[in-house]
Protein backbone atom coordinates (compact mmCIF):
# COMPACT_ATOMS: atom_id res chain seq x y z
CA UNK A 1 0.00 0.00 0.00
CA UNK A 2 2.73 2.47 1.05
CA UNK A 3 6.38 2.04 0.19
CA UNK A 4 9.38 4.31 0.62
CA UNK A 5 12.51 3.38 -1.25
CA UNK A 6 15.69 5.12 -0.05
CA UNK A 7 13.93 8.43 0.27
CA UNK A 8 15.98 11.54 0.94
CA UNK A 9 14.48 14.96 1.46
CA UNK A 10 16.62 18.08 1.69
CA UNK A 11 14.87 21.41 2.23
CA UNK A 12 16.30 24.41 0.40
CA UNK A 13 19.36 22.42 -0.55
CA UNK A 14 20.71 22.41 3.00
CA UNK A 15 18.31 21.09 5.66
CA UNK A 16 18.48 17.31 5.65
CA UNK A 17 15.00 16.24 6.80
CA UNK A 18 15.00 12.60 5.72
CA UNK A 19 17.95 10.48 4.71
CA UNK A 20 17.64 7.24 2.75
CA UNK A 21 14.47 6.07 4.46
CA UNK A 22 13.04 2.76 3.27
CA UNK A 23 9.97 0.98 4.61
CA UNK A 24 6.77 -0.75 3.63
CA UNK A 25 3.34 -0.32 5.21
CA UNK A 26 0.66 -2.82 4.26
CA UNK A 27 -3.03 -2.31 3.79
CA UNK A 28 -4.95 -2.09 7.04
CA UNK A 29 -1.94 -1.43 9.27
CA UNK A 30 -1.81 1.10 12.09
CA UNK A 31 1.66 2.61 12.31
CA UNK A 32 3.14 5.13 14.74
CA UNK A 33 5.84 7.47 13.55
CA UNK A 34 7.91 8.66 16.51
CA UNK A 35 11.06 10.66 17.05
CA UNK A 36 12.26 13.89 18.56
CA UNK A 37 11.20 17.24 17.27
CA UNK A 38 12.75 17.96 13.88
CA UNK A 39 13.47 14.29 13.18
CA UNK A 40 11.40 14.36 9.98
CA UNK A 41 8.00 12.94 10.98
CA UNK A 42 5.94 15.65 9.33
CA UNK A 43 8.18 15.53 6.30
CA UNK A 44 7.58 11.76 6.06
CA UNK A 45 3.81 12.35 6.01
CA UNK A 46 4.02 15.28 3.58
CA UNK A 47 5.77 13.08 1.06
CA UNK A 48 2.82 10.70 1.15
CA UNK A 49 0.21 13.25 0.01
CA UNK A 50 2.60 15.20 -2.18
CA UNK A 51 2.77 18.32 -0.09
CA UNK A 52 6.48 17.79 -0.65
CA UNK A 53 8.43 15.70 -3.11
CA UNK A 54 11.47 13.53 -2.43
CA UNK A 55 14.85 14.70 -3.67
CA UNK A 56 16.12 11.15 -4.00
CA UNK A 57 14.45 7.77 -3.91
CA UNK A 58 10.80 7.06 -4.55
CA UNK A 59 7.52 7.02 -2.65
CA UNK A 60 4.89 4.55 -3.83
CA UNK A 61 1.22 4.56 -2.91
CA UNK A 62 -1.21 1.97 -4.25
CA UNK A 63 1.27 1.07 -6.99
CA UNK A 64 1.87 4.64 -8.19
CA UNK A 65 5.01 6.66 -7.73
CA UNK A 66 3.83 9.77 -5.89
CA UNK A 67 6.67 12.05 -6.95
CA UNK A 68 6.14 11.21 -10.61
CA UNK A 69 2.41 11.97 -10.68
CA UNK A 70 1.45 14.78 -13.00
CA UNK A 71 0.05 17.81 -11.21
CA UNK A 72 -3.42 17.05 -12.47
CA UNK A 73 -3.43 13.70 -10.65
CA UNK A 74 -2.52 15.13 -7.27
CA UNK A 75 -6.16 15.81 -6.24
CA UNK A 76 -6.96 12.15 -6.89
CA UNK A 77 -4.03 11.09 -4.70
CA UNK A 78 -5.23 13.35 -1.91
CA UNK A 79 -8.66 11.76 -1.94
CA UNK A 80 -6.89 8.43 -1.54
CA UNK A 81 -4.82 9.76 1.32
CA UNK A 82 -6.88 11.57 3.95
CA UNK A 83 -4.89 13.88 6.17
CA UNK A 84 -5.35 15.14 9.71
CA UNK A 85 -3.15 18.17 10.16
CA UNK A 86 -1.36 19.16 13.31
CA UNK A 87 -2.94 22.63 13.04
CA UNK A 88 -6.32 21.27 11.89
CA UNK A 89 -6.47 23.48 8.79
CA UNK A 90 -10.22 24.00 9.04
CA UNK A 91 -11.82 26.65 6.85
CA UNK A 92 -12.64 29.42 9.35
CA UNK A 93 -15.63 30.81 7.47
CA UNK A 94 -17.45 27.51 7.23
CA UNK A 95 -19.45 25.62 9.74
CA UNK A 96 -18.49 22.16 10.96
CA UNK A 97 -20.96 20.71 8.48
CA UNK A 98 -19.63 22.79 5.58
CA UNK A 99 -16.03 21.94 6.38
CA UNK A 100 -16.72 18.24 6.21
CA UNK A 101 -19.10 18.54 3.28
CA UNK A 102 -16.51 20.40 1.25
CA UNK A 103 -14.18 17.42 1.17
CA UNK A 104 -17.01 15.32 -0.23
CA UNK A 105 -18.26 17.89 -2.71
CA UNK A 106 -14.88 18.28 -4.37
CA UNK A 107 -14.91 14.58 -5.12
CA UNK A 108 -18.03 15.20 -7.18
CA UNK A 109 -20.40 13.49 -4.76
CA UNK A 110 -24.07 14.38 -5.20
CA UNK A 111 -25.86 16.71 -2.83
CA UNK A 112 -27.93 13.79 -1.64
CA UNK A 113 -24.86 11.73 -0.72
CA UNK A 114 -23.38 14.73 1.07
CA UNK A 115 -26.58 15.17 3.07
CA UNK A 116 -26.54 11.63 4.36
CA UNK A 117 -22.81 11.02 4.78
CA UNK A 118 -21.78 14.19 6.58
CA UNK A 119 -24.20 13.80 9.52
CA UNK A 120 -23.28 10.14 9.97
CA UNK A 121 -19.59 11.10 10.08
CA UNK A 122 -20.26 13.89 12.57
CA UNK A 123 -22.11 11.34 14.64
CA UNK A 124 -19.09 9.04 14.53
CA UNK A 125 -16.77 11.76 15.84
CA UNK A 126 -19.40 12.85 18.36
CA UNK A 127 -20.06 16.32 17.00
CA UNK A 128 -23.70 16.05 15.99
CA UNK A 129 -24.57 18.87 18.35
CA UNK A 130 -21.98 21.20 16.84
CA UNK A 131 -23.03 20.79 13.23
CA UNK A 132 -23.61 24.48 12.67
CA UNK A 133 -20.83 25.89 14.82
CA UNK A 134 -17.86 27.66 13.31
CA UNK A 135 -14.32 26.44 14.06
CA UNK A 136 -13.55 29.35 16.40
CA UNK A 137 -16.49 28.33 18.53
CA UNK A 138 -14.98 24.88 19.14
CA UNK A 139 -12.43 23.58 21.62
CA UNK A 140 -9.12 22.19 20.33
CA UNK A 141 -10.32 18.62 20.73
CA UNK A 142 -13.52 19.37 18.87
CA UNK A 143 -11.63 21.02 16.03
CA UNK A 144 -9.37 17.99 15.89
CA UNK A 145 -12.41 15.77 15.55
CA UNK A 146 -13.83 17.93 12.73
CA UNK A 147 -10.52 17.53 11.00
CA UNK A 148 -10.72 13.75 11.47
CA UNK A 149 -14.28 13.69 10.13
CA UNK A 150 -13.18 15.68 7.09
CA UNK A 151 -10.18 13.45 6.46
CA UNK A 152 -12.29 10.32 6.69
CA UNK A 153 -15.57 11.43 5.10
CA UNK A 154 -14.81 10.07 1.66
CA UNK A 155 -13.51 6.83 3.16
CA UNK A 156 -9.92 7.07 1.98
CA UNK A 157 -7.93 3.83 2.11
CA UNK A 158 -5.10 5.72 3.83
CA UNK A 159 -5.29 8.18 6.70
CA UNK A 160 -2.33 10.30 7.80
CA UNK A 161 -2.45 11.94 11.20
CA UNK A 162 0.19 14.47 12.23
CA UNK A 163 0.16 14.70 16.02
CA UNK A 164 -3.62 14.44 16.23
CA UNK A 165 -3.42 14.50 20.03
CA UNK A 166 -0.92 17.35 20.03
CA UNK A 167 -2.31 19.79 22.56
CA UNK A 168 -5.12 17.76 24.02
CA UNK A 169 -5.57 16.42 27.54
CA UNK A 170 -5.42 12.71 28.34
CA UNK A 171 -9.12 11.93 28.06
CA UNK A 172 -9.57 13.84 24.87
CA UNK A 173 -6.48 12.13 23.44
CA UNK A 174 -7.89 8.75 24.32
CA UNK A 175 -11.12 9.68 22.61
CA UNK A 176 -9.24 10.62 19.46
CA UNK A 177 -7.25 7.39 19.61
CA UNK A 178 -10.42 5.33 19.92
CA UNK A 179 -11.73 7.12 16.87
CA UNK A 180 -8.60 6.38 14.85
CA UNK A 181 -8.67 2.76 16.01
CA UNK A 182 -12.29 2.54 14.89
CA UNK A 183 -11.41 3.99 11.50
CA UNK A 184 -8.50 1.57 11.23
CA UNK A 185 -10.84 -1.33 12.08
CA UNK A 186 -12.98 -0.37 9.09
CA UNK A 187 -10.01 -1.15 6.87
CA UNK A 188 -8.21 2.18 6.56
CA UNK A 189 -4.42 2.20 6.82
CA UNK A 190 -3.42 4.74 9.47
CA UNK A 191 -0.02 6.43 9.81
CA UNK A 192 0.22 8.64 12.86
CA UNK A 193 3.10 10.88 13.87
CA UNK A 194 3.23 11.52 17.59
CA UNK A 195 5.26 12.57 20.62
CA UNK A 196 2.80 10.99 23.01
CA UNK A 197 4.54 8.07 24.67
CA UNK A 198 1.55 6.98 26.74
CA UNK A 199 -0.50 6.48 23.67
CA UNK A 200 2.23 4.62 21.83
CA UNK A 201 2.98 2.41 24.78
CA UNK A 202 -0.67 1.63 25.39
CA UNK A 203 -1.48 0.80 21.79
CA UNK A 204 1.20 -1.82 21.17
CA UNK A 205 1.26 -1.22 17.47
CA UNK A 206 4.01 -1.02 14.92
CA UNK A 207 6.41 1.86 15.61
CA UNK A 208 8.72 3.54 13.11
CA UNK A 209 11.37 5.65 14.78
CA UNK A 210 13.07 8.56 13.10
CA UNK A 211 16.19 10.29 14.36
CA UNK A 212 17.64 13.24 12.53
CA UNK A 213 16.05 12.05 9.33
CA UNK A 214 17.17 8.43 9.58
CA UNK A 215 14.90 5.49 10.21
CA UNK A 216 16.49 3.95 13.31
CA UNK A 217 13.92 1.38 14.42
CA UNK A 218 10.92 -0.51 13.10
CA UNK A 219 9.24 -2.62 15.81
CA UNK A 220 6.13 -4.65 15.17
CA UNK A 221 4.75 -4.05 18.67
CA UNK A 222 6.92 -1.20 19.69
CA UNK A 223 7.17 1.11 22.65
CA UNK A 224 7.98 4.79 22.56
CA UNK A 225 11.36 4.78 24.23
CA UNK B 1 -15.31 15.21 -13.68
CA UNK B 2 -18.18 17.61 -14.10
CA UNK B 3 -18.48 20.33 -11.50
CA UNK B 4 -22.06 20.77 -10.37
CA UNK B 5 -23.68 24.15 -10.80
CA UNK B 6 -25.05 23.86 -7.30
CA UNK B 7 -21.54 23.60 -5.91
CA UNK B 8 -20.32 26.66 -7.82
CA UNK B 9 -23.40 28.60 -6.80
CA UNK B 10 -23.08 27.74 -3.11
CA UNK B 11 -19.36 28.42 -3.05
CA UNK B 12 -19.78 31.76 -4.79
CA UNK B 13 -22.57 32.75 -2.45
CA UNK B 14 -20.47 31.75 0.53
CA UNK B 15 -17.53 33.79 -0.78
CA UNK B 16 -19.75 36.82 -1.24
CA UNK B 17 -21.18 36.54 2.22
CA UNK B 18 -17.85 36.37 3.92
CA UNK B 19 -16.01 38.79 1.78
CA UNK B 20 -18.43 41.68 1.48
CA UNK B 21 -15.84 44.42 1.91
CA UNK B 22 -13.37 43.02 -0.56
CA UNK B 23 -16.20 42.11 -2.89
CA UNK B 24 -17.44 45.70 -2.78
CA UNK B 25 -13.90 47.05 -3.15
CA UNK B 26 -13.46 45.22 -6.41
CA UNK B 27 -16.80 46.47 -7.70
CA UNK B 28 -15.90 50.03 -6.83
CA UNK B 29 -12.52 49.68 -8.53
CA UNK B 30 -14.19 48.37 -11.67
CA UNK B 31 -16.88 51.00 -11.49
CA UNK B 32 -14.61 54.02 -11.10
CA UNK B 33 -11.97 52.94 -13.55
CA UNK B 34 -14.41 51.87 -16.23
CA UNK B 35 -16.31 55.13 -15.83
CA UNK B 36 -13.07 56.98 -16.53
CA UNK B 37 -12.24 54.76 -19.46
CA UNK B 38 -15.75 55.00 -20.90
CA UNK B 39 -15.73 58.78 -20.50
CA UNK B 40 -12.53 59.15 -22.45
CA UNK B 41 -13.99 56.98 -25.21
CA UNK B 42 -17.08 59.19 -25.29
CA UNK B 43 -14.99 62.35 -25.43
CA UNK B 44 -13.06 60.94 -28.35
CA UNK B 45 -16.29 60.03 -30.08
CA UNK B 46 -17.56 63.56 -29.39
CA UNK B 47 -14.44 65.15 -30.86
CA UNK B 48 -14.76 63.15 -34.07
CA UNK B 49 -18.42 63.93 -34.32
CA UNK B 50 -17.86 67.62 -33.72
CA UNK B 51 -15.11 67.72 -36.33
CA UNK B 52 -17.49 66.18 -38.82
CA UNK B 53 -20.08 68.81 -38.00
CA UNK B 54 -17.68 71.72 -38.25
CA UNK B 55 -16.34 70.41 -41.50
CA UNK B 56 -19.89 69.99 -42.75
CA UNK B 57 -20.47 73.68 -42.07
CA UNK B 58 -17.60 74.78 -44.31
CA UNK B 59 -18.38 76.40 -47.63
CA UNK B 60 -16.50 77.92 -50.51
CA UNK B 61 -17.50 80.97 -52.47
CA UNK B 62 -17.62 81.25 -56.26
CA UNK B 63 -17.43 84.98 -57.15
CA UNK B 64 -18.79 85.81 -60.62
CA UNK B 65 -17.75 88.72 -62.78
CA UNK B 66 -20.07 91.65 -62.23
CA UNK B 67 -20.91 91.51 -65.94
CA UNK B 68 -21.22 87.75 -66.27
CA UNK B 69 -23.92 86.78 -68.74
CA UNK B 70 -27.12 85.01 -67.80
CA UNK B 71 -25.93 81.99 -69.81
CA UNK B 72 -22.74 81.83 -67.78
CA UNK B 73 -24.77 81.95 -64.56
CA UNK B 74 -27.05 79.20 -65.82
CA UNK B 75 -24.04 77.02 -66.66
CA UNK B 76 -22.63 77.46 -63.17
CA UNK B 77 -25.95 76.66 -61.55
CA UNK B 78 -26.32 73.57 -63.70
CA UNK B 79 -22.86 72.38 -62.70
CA UNK B 80 -23.60 73.02 -59.01
CA UNK B 81 -26.89 71.12 -59.21
CA UNK B 82 -25.35 68.13 -60.96
CA UNK B 83 -22.32 67.68 -58.76
CA UNK B 84 -22.90 64.93 -56.16
CA UNK B 85 -20.18 66.33 -53.94
CA UNK B 86 -22.19 69.49 -53.44
CA UNK B 87 -24.99 69.59 -50.93
CA UNK B 88 -26.48 72.91 -51.94
CA UNK B 89 -25.70 76.56 -52.49
CA UNK B 90 -27.03 80.06 -51.90
CA UNK B 91 -26.94 82.78 -54.50
CA UNK B 92 -26.04 86.26 -53.30
CA UNK B 93 -26.82 88.87 -55.98
CA UNK B 94 -25.23 92.27 -56.33
CA UNK B 95 -27.75 93.94 -54.05
CA UNK B 96 -27.19 91.21 -51.47
CA UNK B 97 -23.43 91.65 -51.72
CA UNK B 98 -23.90 95.39 -51.27
CA UNK B 99 -26.01 94.84 -48.15
CA UNK B 100 -23.33 92.60 -46.69
CA UNK B 101 -20.71 95.19 -47.57
CA UNK B 102 -22.65 97.89 -45.75
CA UNK B 103 -23.02 95.74 -42.67
CA UNK B 104 -19.39 94.79 -42.64
CA UNK B 105 -18.01 98.30 -43.11
CA UNK B 106 -20.67 100.16 -41.16
CA UNK B 107 -17.94 102.02 -39.29
CA UNK B 108 -16.24 103.21 -42.47
CA UNK B 109 -18.69 105.42 -44.32
CA UNK B 110 -15.96 106.68 -46.73
CA UNK B 111 -15.72 103.16 -48.19
CA UNK B 112 -19.46 102.75 -48.51
CA UNK B 113 -19.75 106.08 -50.29
CA UNK B 114 -17.56 104.87 -53.13
CA UNK B 115 -19.32 101.57 -53.67
CA UNK B 116 -22.45 100.82 -55.63
CA UNK B 117 -24.17 97.43 -56.09
CA UNK B 118 -23.17 97.39 -59.79
CA UNK B 119 -19.48 97.04 -59.14
CA UNK B 120 -19.79 94.26 -56.60
CA UNK B 121 -19.53 90.65 -57.83
CA UNK B 122 -22.49 88.36 -57.31
CA UNK B 123 -21.54 85.04 -55.73
CA UNK B 124 -22.55 81.44 -55.05
CA UNK B 125 -21.99 80.19 -51.48
CA UNK B 126 -21.43 76.48 -52.01
CA UNK B 127 -21.80 73.78 -49.35
CA UNK B 128 -19.80 70.69 -50.21
CA UNK B 129 -21.12 67.35 -48.96
CA UNK B 130 -17.64 66.26 -47.92
CA UNK B 131 -15.30 67.74 -45.35
CA UNK B 132 -12.00 66.64 -46.79
CA UNK B 133 -9.70 69.53 -47.69
CA UNK B 134 -8.29 67.88 -50.82
CA UNK B 135 -11.71 67.13 -52.25
CA UNK B 136 -12.92 70.67 -51.63
CA UNK B 137 -9.81 72.09 -53.22
CA UNK B 138 -10.34 70.02 -56.39
CA UNK B 139 -13.99 71.01 -56.43
CA UNK B 140 -13.14 74.69 -56.18
CA UNK B 141 -10.57 74.37 -58.98
CA UNK B 142 -13.30 72.98 -61.29
CA UNK B 143 -15.36 76.14 -60.87
CA UNK B 144 -12.43 78.49 -61.05
CA UNK B 145 -11.87 77.47 -64.68
CA UNK B 146 -15.43 78.17 -65.83
CA UNK B 147 -16.32 81.22 -67.95
CA UNK B 148 -17.76 84.16 -66.06
CA UNK B 149 -16.05 83.15 -62.81
CA UNK B 150 -13.89 85.83 -61.36
CA UNK B 151 -12.45 83.99 -58.39
CA UNK B 152 -13.10 81.07 -56.07
CA UNK B 153 -12.17 81.51 -52.44
CA UNK B 154 -12.05 78.57 -50.13
CA UNK B 155 -10.97 78.16 -46.51
CA UNK B 156 -8.59 75.29 -47.21
CA UNK B 157 -6.19 76.44 -44.52
CA UNK B 158 -9.03 76.48 -42.01
CA UNK B 159 -10.08 72.97 -43.01
CA UNK B 160 -6.55 71.65 -42.86
CA UNK B 161 -5.96 73.12 -39.44
CA UNK B 162 -9.26 71.77 -38.21
CA UNK B 163 -8.51 68.32 -39.57
CA UNK B 164 -5.04 68.27 -38.11
CA UNK B 165 -6.11 69.58 -34.75
CA UNK B 166 -9.04 67.27 -34.41
CA UNK B 167 -6.82 64.38 -35.39
CA UNK B 168 -4.35 65.43 -32.74
CA UNK B 169 -7.04 65.79 -30.11
CA UNK B 170 -8.52 62.46 -31.10
CA UNK B 171 -5.19 60.65 -30.88
CA UNK B 172 -4.43 62.40 -27.62
CA UNK B 173 -7.75 61.40 -26.07
CA UNK B 174 -7.28 57.86 -27.36
CA UNK B 175 -3.89 57.69 -25.66
CA UNK B 176 -5.49 58.93 -22.45
CA UNK B 177 -8.21 56.32 -22.82
CA UNK B 178 -5.64 53.58 -23.25
CA UNK B 179 -3.60 54.78 -20.29
CA UNK B 180 -6.78 54.95 -18.20
CA UNK B 181 -7.70 51.45 -19.35
CA UNK B 182 -4.28 50.11 -18.38
CA UNK B 183 -4.51 51.80 -15.00
CA UNK B 184 -8.02 50.39 -14.64
CA UNK B 185 -6.86 46.89 -15.46
CA UNK B 186 -4.04 47.11 -12.96
CA UNK B 187 -6.29 48.53 -10.27
CA UNK B 188 -8.93 45.86 -10.79
CA UNK B 189 -6.39 43.05 -11.00
CA UNK B 190 -4.75 44.31 -7.84
CA UNK B 191 -8.01 44.50 -5.93
CA UNK B 192 -8.91 40.99 -7.00
CA UNK B 193 -5.45 39.84 -6.01
CA UNK B 194 -5.83 41.37 -2.58
CA UNK B 195 -9.19 39.70 -2.13
CA UNK B 196 -7.82 36.34 -3.15
CA UNK B 197 -4.62 36.80 -1.19
CA UNK B 198 -6.79 37.08 1.90
CA UNK B 199 -8.09 33.64 1.07
CA UNK B 200 -4.86 31.90 0.16
CA UNK B 201 -5.08 29.65 3.19
CA UNK B 202 -8.56 28.56 2.20
CA UNK B 203 -7.24 27.74 -1.23
CA UNK B 204 -4.37 25.76 0.27
CA UNK B 205 -6.74 23.77 2.46
CA UNK B 206 -9.08 23.11 -0.43
CA UNK B 207 -6.19 21.72 -2.40
CA UNK B 208 -5.02 19.62 0.55
CA UNK B 209 -8.38 17.91 0.94
CA UNK B 210 -8.27 16.95 -2.71
CA UNK B 211 -10.03 19.71 -4.63
CA UNK B 212 -8.91 19.93 -8.25
CA UNK B 213 -7.81 23.30 -9.56
CA UNK B 214 -11.10 23.90 -11.34
CA UNK B 215 -13.07 23.30 -8.17
CA UNK B 216 -11.11 26.07 -6.52
CA UNK B 217 -10.99 28.38 -9.51
CA UNK B 218 -14.51 28.30 -10.78
CA UNK B 219 -16.28 29.98 -7.85
CA UNK B 220 -13.62 32.71 -7.85
CA UNK B 221 -14.08 33.24 -11.56
CA UNK B 222 -17.83 33.46 -11.19
CA UNK B 223 -17.29 35.95 -8.39
CA UNK B 224 -14.93 37.99 -10.59
CA UNK B 225 -17.45 37.97 -13.43
CA UNK B 226 -20.22 39.17 -11.16
CA UNK B 227 -18.01 41.95 -9.81
CA UNK B 228 -16.96 42.99 -13.31
CA UNK B 229 -20.54 43.00 -14.55
CA UNK B 230 -21.86 44.98 -11.59
CA UNK B 231 -18.98 47.47 -11.75
CA UNK B 232 -19.42 47.84 -15.50
CA UNK B 233 -23.19 48.18 -15.18
CA UNK B 234 -22.76 50.88 -12.53
CA UNK B 235 -20.53 52.77 -14.96
CA UNK B 236 -23.37 52.99 -17.49
CA UNK B 237 -25.46 55.58 -15.64
CA UNK B 238 -22.25 57.53 -15.02
CA UNK B 239 -21.58 57.71 -18.74
CA UNK B 240 -25.12 58.86 -19.46
CA UNK B 241 -24.85 61.36 -16.64
CA UNK B 242 -21.67 62.79 -18.13
CA UNK B 243 -23.17 63.02 -21.58
CA UNK B 244 -26.30 64.67 -20.22
CA UNK B 245 -24.30 67.13 -18.15
CA UNK B 246 -22.60 68.28 -21.34
CA UNK B 247 -25.93 68.43 -23.10
CA UNK B 248 -27.05 70.68 -20.25
CA UNK B 249 -24.60 73.34 -21.46
CA UNK B 250 -26.83 73.85 -24.50
CA UNK B 251 -29.08 75.93 -22.28
CA UNK B 252 -26.14 77.49 -20.56
CA UNK B 253 -24.67 78.66 -23.85
CA UNK B 254 -21.30 79.38 -22.43
CA UNK B 255 -19.24 76.24 -22.63
CA UNK B 256 -19.50 75.90 -26.39
CA UNK B 257 -16.79 73.29 -26.64
CA UNK B 258 -18.30 70.84 -24.13
CA UNK B 259 -21.66 71.19 -25.75
CA UNK B 260 -20.31 70.10 -29.08
CA UNK B 261 -18.95 66.93 -27.48
CA UNK B 262 -22.40 65.54 -26.68
CA UNK B 263 -22.97 62.28 -28.47
CA UNK B 264 -25.98 60.18 -29.39
CA UNK B 265 -27.42 57.94 -26.69
CA UNK B 266 -26.84 55.02 -29.08
CA UNK B 267 -23.13 55.80 -28.92
CA UNK B 268 -23.31 55.90 -25.12
CA UNK B 269 -25.01 52.51 -25.15
CA UNK B 270 -22.34 51.02 -27.37
CA UNK B 271 -19.63 52.37 -25.12
CA UNK B 272 -21.53 51.06 -22.10
CA UNK B 273 -21.71 47.56 -23.55
CA UNK B 274 -18.02 47.66 -24.35
CA UNK B 275 -17.21 48.86 -20.86
CA UNK B 276 -19.37 46.21 -19.19
CA UNK B 277 -17.85 43.54 -21.39
CA UNK B 278 -14.37 44.69 -20.43
CA UNK B 279 -15.44 44.63 -16.78
CA UNK B 280 -16.61 41.04 -17.00
CA UNK B 281 -13.53 39.97 -18.95
CA UNK B 282 -11.17 41.61 -16.48
CA UNK B 283 -13.10 40.00 -13.63
CA UNK B 284 -12.72 36.51 -15.10
CA UNK B 285 -9.14 36.81 -16.24
CA UNK B 286 -8.08 38.73 -13.13
CA UNK B 287 -9.39 36.13 -10.73
CA UNK B 288 -8.09 33.31 -12.89
CA UNK B 289 -4.57 34.68 -12.61
CA UNK B 290 -4.92 35.72 -8.98
CA UNK B 291 -6.07 32.25 -7.92
CA UNK B 292 -3.41 30.60 -10.05
CA UNK B 293 -0.65 31.89 -7.84
CA UNK B 294 -1.96 29.95 -4.86
CA UNK B 295 -3.04 26.73 -6.53
CA UNK B 296 0.40 25.26 -6.58
CA UNK B 297 0.09 23.48 -3.24
N1 LIG C 1 9.49 23.96 4.61
C1 LIG C 1 10.69 23.76 5.21
N2 LIG C 1 11.74 24.46 4.82
C2 LIG C 1 12.95 24.27 5.40
N3 LIG C 1 13.17 23.40 6.37
C3 LIG C 1 12.14 22.66 6.79
C4 LIG C 1 10.83 22.80 6.24
N4 LIG C 1 10.00 21.95 6.85
C5 LIG C 1 10.76 21.28 7.76
N5 LIG C 1 12.03 21.70 7.74
C6 LIG C 1 13.13 21.19 8.53
O1 LIG C 1 13.22 19.81 8.30
C7 LIG C 1 13.49 19.11 9.49
C8 LIG C 1 12.41 18.06 9.76
O2 LIG C 1 11.19 18.75 9.98
P1 LIG C 1 9.83 18.02 10.32
O3 LIG C 1 8.77 19.04 10.35
O4 LIG C 1 9.66 16.89 9.38
O5 LIG C 1 10.11 17.46 11.77
P2 LIG C 1 9.10 16.78 12.79
O6 LIG C 1 9.70 15.48 13.15
O7 LIG C 1 7.73 16.80 12.26
O8 LIG C 1 9.21 17.76 14.03
P3 LIG C 1 8.07 18.11 15.13
O9 LIG C 1 7.96 16.92 16.00
O10 LIG C 1 8.62 19.29 15.85
O11 LIG C 1 6.81 18.40 14.38
C9 LIG C 1 13.58 20.17 10.58
O12 LIG C 1 14.94 20.45 10.78
C10 LIG C 1 12.86 21.36 10.01
O13 LIG C 1 13.44 22.55 10.47
MG1 LIG D 1 5.89 17.78 12.76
Amino acid sequence: MIELDQVTKIYKGEVLALYSVSCKISKGEFVFLVGPSGSGKSTFLKLLNRQETADQGAVWIAGKEVGALPRSSVPKLRRLVGCIFQDFKLLPNRTVYENVAFALEVTGRSRQQVRTQVPSLLELVGLSKKTHSYPHELSGGEQQRVSIARAFVNRPPILLADEPTGNLDGDTSNGIMRLLAEINKRGTTVVMATHDQHIVNAARRRVLRLDRGRLTADDAQGRYA
Amino acid sequence: MAISLGYVFRETRGNLRWNVTLFAATIVAVWVSLTLFGSSLLIREGVEQATGRWQGGIEFIVFMNADASEAQHAAIRGALDENPEIDGYDYVDQQGAFNEFITEFADRPELIENVTPEILPPSYRVKPSVGDADVIEALAAQFDARPGVRQVTLPVEVIRTLQQNSQKVSVFVLIIAIVVLLAALMLIANTIRTAIFARRQDIEVMKLVGASNWYVRLPFMVEGTIQGLIGGALAIPMLFLMNNLMAGFVQDDYLELLRSLVVDSAVVWNTSLLVTGIGAAVGVVGSLFAVGRFLDV
